[in-house]
């Protein structure tokens, strides 16, 4: 499945869902905010939301700032 | 200590000086500032997870230290909508209702867009949070920020990362007098003196982190803007004495010493 990640293309191998991608490219979930098109995804629902052809998924995660 | 705790919102807080995370040479240097500053609230950003740059990730070290919240920012937000975006993804992380409203577009300046941070104001507080803008020195933005719900406002003493203190303490005064929520000095500070005097004039807390993050021993700046934040707040409640435009002598000036001969 082709996606882009963090503005990145990426093939997704996996089933298809948040929570295998996250697996895929070696997130810490504890430690990471999802969005997927704009929308945020809470990560109590990474388990049951799909990923579709073409989605934009953008994982952060919290560095230095003021 | 006298009304040493803060409110913010609902929540308390033991410390006035507020610590940003960014620019420090390592996250040990952050974290060992963090703990001598005595603060308990940290500013962090978000960035894009890069599985090669995991060392950045402070979420870890950060949830570590006990008695310490977090308050995400919108830095690179450059409208509303994006500030509101990132605020909703911070908050997944932080687990806090804090959040710091930043939207400066220009580079150059890093100066608040007004406008854009007043409609997001509105938008986040509808949503819970608890925002902080980082707003111009302006008492009219201020206040409508404190009206339309903000738990507090965070003007600027000077520029981000320049160090030129409080250069807009006039304004500041002013936002402080009229103000019934809690006013930060946010950004422009160098020396502890200047959170010092930032809290004698009647500031509420201070967000300090170039002037830490680049000192040449952090953790030890850490300690000093602990020390003149608690001494400028400990000189607000002790209120300090008027001026006068003429002489006050503080000794007795009876002539005894003259003498007729």
């Amino acid at each position: 499945m082709k996606l882009t990640v963090n503005g990145e293309p990426h093939e997704h191998q996996g089933s298809g869902n948040v929570d295998n991608l996250l697996n895929e490219l070696g997130a810490n979930q504890a430690h990471t905010a999802l969005m997927i098109n704009g929308s945020v995804v809470p990560s109590d629902a990474w388990k049951t939301t799909a990923l579709h052809e073409n989605d934009e998924v953008e994982m952060l995660v919290f560095v230095g700032g003021g | 200590m006298m009304n040493n705790i803060l409110k913010v919102g609902d929540q308390e807080l033991g410390s006035r000086l507020f610590l940003g995370t960014g620019k420090f040479s390592s996250t040990q240097a952050m974290i060992e500032a963090v703990k001598a500053s005595g603060t308990e609230l940290v500013t962090v950003a978000l960035r894009r997870f890069n599985r090669n740059q995991a060392e950045d990730d402070l979420y870890g070290p950060l949830s570590e230290l006990k008695n310490v919240r977090l308050m995400p920012n919108t830095s690179g937000a450059m409208n509303t909508k994006e500030a509101v975006r990132a605020a909703m993804l911070g908050r997944e992380l932080s687990k806090s209702p804090f959040i710091k409203l930043e939207i400066h577009p220009n580079p150059h300046h890093l100066l608040p867009d007004a406008i854009e941070t007043y409609e997001a104001a509105i938008e986040l507080v509808k949503q819970g949070f608890l925002v902080l803008p980082y707003i111009p020195a302006d008492p009219v933005l201020a206040k409508r920020l404190e009206d339309v719900g903000c738990a507090a406002v965070m003007p600027l003493g000077a520029a981000i990362g320049t160090g030129k203190g409080l250069s807009t303490a006039n304004m500041i005064k002013i936002i402080i007098r009229d103000a019934n929520v809690p006013v930060v000095v946010d950004a422009g500070l160098r020396a502890p003196s200047e959170a010092a005097c930032a809290m004698e004039m009647g500031c509420d807390a201070v967000l300090v982190n170039s002037a830490i993050a680049a000192a040449d021993n952090p953790a030890a700046m850490g300690a000093a803007f602990k020390t003149g934040v608690e001494a400028g707040r400990m000189a607000y409640n002790a209120g300090l004495m008027p001026t006068s435009e003429v002489a006050v002598p503080s000794s007795p000036l009876t002539s005894f010493l003259s003498t007729n001969d």
